[in-house]
Parts: structure tokens; C-alpha cells; sequence
């Protein structure tokens, strides 16, 4: 039984579509990657589902029920982080079990420590987003998300906007996550990860799905030609070898 | 000569506290409503900002003299009948409104659009992102701008004595109509504004540095 149902998505800003009617059935537990060239949709795919962006038709639904922003069931973790600067990590983490869930401030602070600590990063609680590391950045953004219970994970190429050496912590962290039955769809150009972490792999371009399958079989031979050759281009540009 | 300088630092202690009581007053207001103003013109639908933009642009384009002349002397046409002193204010909140709202606007168009949304995703309500999320946000950047408005609006007082308000230049300007020390008086006029600005110059810088030490990291 799935747990994300994406049916027929549609969107489109002006005359270009961007998505032409996605469906992706999401079971619990499953780590689904989604790759595909710049600009096919992937991020505008999460934003939907998110309910950040408007969709022209189709419908996303989670244990049956329409979603929408802020309702619990989808938690979503930004290329950006997004943390909010005047806050320090636990206030960030803590805000949202106080002012949605209702929770004491005593209470909220325990529940944030205990995330902050499960992206091991109890020790800094205390400070502001300035005094921390983009790796530890978004290592917040995801306890803030993780605090609030989602039913569904989803990242936005996550590790995007940090330098290389940064990005390790950060996937540890998703994949610890994933290896303990987090649901989630993640989008990423780091395809060695995207390879070893996604029970599914989601190609993407044009705003379709080109084929969706395990990654032993998009990663290896029995890949459609355009994701051949997209894989190609990428290996040449990371590995330095001539396509 | 000596006379005159005497007679206008009378003048000033008694206009000073006038001048301070409704520069404080329409600092204070004016920021609230143009807080209002500039949050509406942010969030509301254009049928709500469209109005909001004329009315901000027309108080924006008339002189604050010519405002003044209009509040004072027009309004008892249509049934505003306000005291100097009360036009003196009603007059520079609205005038000081129009300038802090475009300051907002511009603060609320500054905060990142994912800070927004993230907050969005956790189920934070529009109030509350505005309140925890988008003013402290946005107070840093906006801070240097309102102090140096309301330090501007300090010397726009002056302008109120066209309408009688008993401020400091419609009383230190009373002595030199009296003496004909028009210089002596104008210069102590001129000294007054100037340790004022200074003062709340002053003033302000060392609040955006407390504000700004309780925000960053």
C-alpha cells in the first residue's frame, strides 16, 4: 500500500510546461531518487508534492488524504537550508513543536535536543546558523524536519550548495536515515549516492518520467538511451574521462 | 544682543518639550502605521495594495508644508476641525507612514522566500511567520533606514510652526519677530536642531547595535 500517491501531475508557469502528468506511487520505507538533466523538473516535482508550488491538474495524496502545506504530512529539506537566521539551532528546531504542535517550551526544547542529536549535532544547540557550518547547517534544517514526524521526507538536492568536503556529513545523515525506513524522495546530482541510497531511481527529463526503476538497472545496462547518455556526461564531468 | 540669545533659550526650553512630544508621538505612530501599511501593501490582494500605493505616492509627491496648509486650514471644510497640535501630529504620522511603509515593503520583499516557505512546510500560521519569522528577519536590514527616517522627521517639526504648533522655531522665531535679532535667534535655532539631530543619531546607532547584537549570531 502506497503512502505517496502522485497521480496525473501537471504544472506549467505561462505557455511551458513543466511537469506533464507525473505519477509516482511511494510505498513506506522507500527511498526514492530522482535524477535527471538541469531543468526536467525534479525540483518543481518536490515543490508540488510539497504544495509550494500550484499544480494546473493531477492530484498528490498521502495515506489516501490531499495534502497541503503545513498539515504534517510531508516535511521538506531546501538546497538553501533555510534555517532562520535570528534563531539558534534549537530555537529553530524547537519553534514549530511549540507554536504547531502545542507543545510546553520545556518539552519542545527536550524533543529538539533529541533531534539535534540524532544529526548528531547536540553540542552546538546553542548556536545561530552564522556560527555553524553549511554541512551543520543543513544538518538542522533536516532535525527540523525530522522533529515534526513527517510522513514523508522529501530533500532538494541537499547537499547543492556546499563545498565537497561538506557534503559526507550531510548524506551519512540522510542515509542513516533512509537505511532506518524514513520515506523519502531525493533529488541530487551526487549519483554515486543517489546509486547506493534509493530502493527506486526516478529519471526525469521534459517534465516526464522517462523510467523509474532499481538502481541496479538505471545505474547499469538497462537504462533507456537518453539516461545513458546523461549518466555518461555526468561520469566525464566528475571522473575527468572523455564520454 | 545678549538679550536676544537669552530670550531664545527661553524660547527653546519652553518649545523643546512640544517639538520632542510629537516628534516622539508621530515616530511612534507613523512606524505602526506604516508597518500596517506597508504589510498590507505586501500581503493584501492588489484591490487592497492598489489604493494603499496612491495614497502612499500622493503624501510621498505633496510637500509636508503643503500638507500641513491642507490638514490645517482645508479640513475644517470637511469636517476636521483639529487644534495645531493635533494637526501637527495627525499631519507628520501620516507624512512620516508613508516613508516607513515603503522602509517595510522593502523589508518584507528582503526576507528570503525559502525562510518563508520552510516555515510554511512546518505549519506555522501566516501570523506567526510574520511575527517569528519575518520581522526579526527582516528588522536588521530595515533598522538603519527607520532610525535615519525618524531622525528626518525630527527637523520636519520645524515646518509645523507655519500652523501655529507652539514648537521650538514658532517660539524661538516669536523672539526675533519681537527683537529683530532675526541671526542671533536663527542661529541658536539652527545649534538646537543640530545637537538634536545629533542626539538621536547617536541614540539610534547605539540601539541598532544592541538589536543587532540580540539577532545575529
Amino acid at each position: 500500500m502506497s503512502i505517496l500517491s502522485v497521480r496525473g501531475l501537471h504544472r506549467s508557469v505561462g505557455d511551458t510546461q513543466i511537469l506533464r502528468g507525473i505519477d509516482l506511487e511511494v510505498s513506506a520505507g522507500e527511498a526514492i531518487g530522482v535524477i535527471g538533466p538541469s531543468g526536467s523538473g525534479k525540483s518543481s516535482l518536490l515543490r508540488c508534492i510539497a504544495g509550494l508550488d500550484p499544480i494546473a491538474a493531477g492530484s498528490v495524496a498521502v495515506e489516501g488524504r490531499a495534502t497541503r502545506p503545513g498539515d504534517g504530512a510531508i516535511g521538506m529539506v531546501f538546497q538553501q537550508f533555510n534555517l532562520w537566521p535570528h534563531l539558534t539551532a534549537r530555537e529553530n528546531v524547537a519553534l514549530a513543536l511549540r507554536l504547531v504542535r502545542k507543545l510546553p517550551a520545556r518539552e519542545a526544547d527536550a524533543k529538539a535536543e533529541a533531534a539535534l542529536a540524532q544529526v548528531g549535532l547536540a553540542p552546538l544547540a546553542a548556536r545561530k546558523p552564522a556560527a555553524l557550518s553549511g554541512g551543520q547547517q543543513q544538518r538542522v534544517a533536516i532535525a527540523r524536519t525530522l522533529a515534526m514526524q513527517p510522513r514523508v521526507l522529501l530533500f532538494d538536492e541537499p547537499t547543492a550548495a556546499l563545498d565537497p568536503e561538506l557534503t559526507t556529513e550531510v548524506l551519512d545523515v540522510i542515509r542513516t536515515l533512509a537505511a532506518g525506513g524514513t520515506t523519502m524522495l531525493v533529488v541530487s546530482h551526487e549519483m554515486g549516492f543517489v546509486a547506493s541510497l534509493a530502493t527506486r531511481v526516478v529519471f526525469l527529463d521534459h517534465g516526464e518520467v522517462v523510467q523509474s526503476g532499481p538502481p541496479a538497472t538505471i545505474f547499469g545496462g538497462g537504462a533507456e538511451p537518453r539516461i545513458q547518455a546523461f549518466l555518461q556526461t555526468y561520469l566525464s564531468r566528475v571522473a575527468w574521462t572523455k564520454a | 544682543m545678549m538679550q536676544a540669545f537669552i530670550d531664545s533659550l527661553w524660547a527653546t526650553a519652553q518649545g523643546l518639550p512640544v517639538t520632542l512630544a510629537i516628534w516622539l508621538a508621530a515616530v511612534v505612530a507613523g512606524m505602526a502605521l506604516g508597518f500596517l501599511v506597508g504589510a498590507l501593501r505586501f500581503f493584501a490582494p492588489r484591490a487592497v495594495g492598489w489604493p494603499l500605493a496612491t495614497l502612499v505616492e500622493t503624501v510621498r509627491g505633496v510637500p509636508f508644508l503643503v500638507q500641513c496648509f491642507l490638514l490645517y486650514f482645508g479640513g475644517p471644510f470637511i469636517g476636521i476641525d483639529l487644534s495645531p497640535v493635533m494637526a501637527g501630529f495627525v499631519a507628520l504620522t501620516v507624512y512620516g507612514a508613508a516613508y516607513f511603509s515603503e522602509v517595510f515593503r522593502a523589508g518584507f520583499m528582503a526576507v528570503p522566500q525559502g525562510q518563508v516557505e520552510a516555515a510554511r512546510i512546518l505549519g506555522l500560521s501566516r501570523p506567526a511567520t510574520v511575527w517569528r519569522i519575518m520581522v526579526p528577519v527582516m528588522a536588521l536590514g530595515v533598522l538603519p533606514s527607520l532610525a535615519n527616517l525618524a531622525v528626518i522627521l525630527i527637523k520636519e517639526t520645524a515646518v509645523l510652526s507655519i500652523i501655529t504648533v507652539p514648537e521650538l522655531t514658532f517660539r524661538v522665531q516669536g523672539v526675533g519677530t519681537s527683537t529683530f535679532a532675526f541671526a542671533e535667534t536663527t542661529l541658536v535655532l539652527a545649534l538646537v536642531y543640530w545637537a538634536l539631530v545629533e542626539g538621536t543619531a547617536v541614540a539610534a546607532r547605539g540601539l541598532e547595535r544592541r538589536i543587532e547584537r540580540a539577532l545575529a549570531a
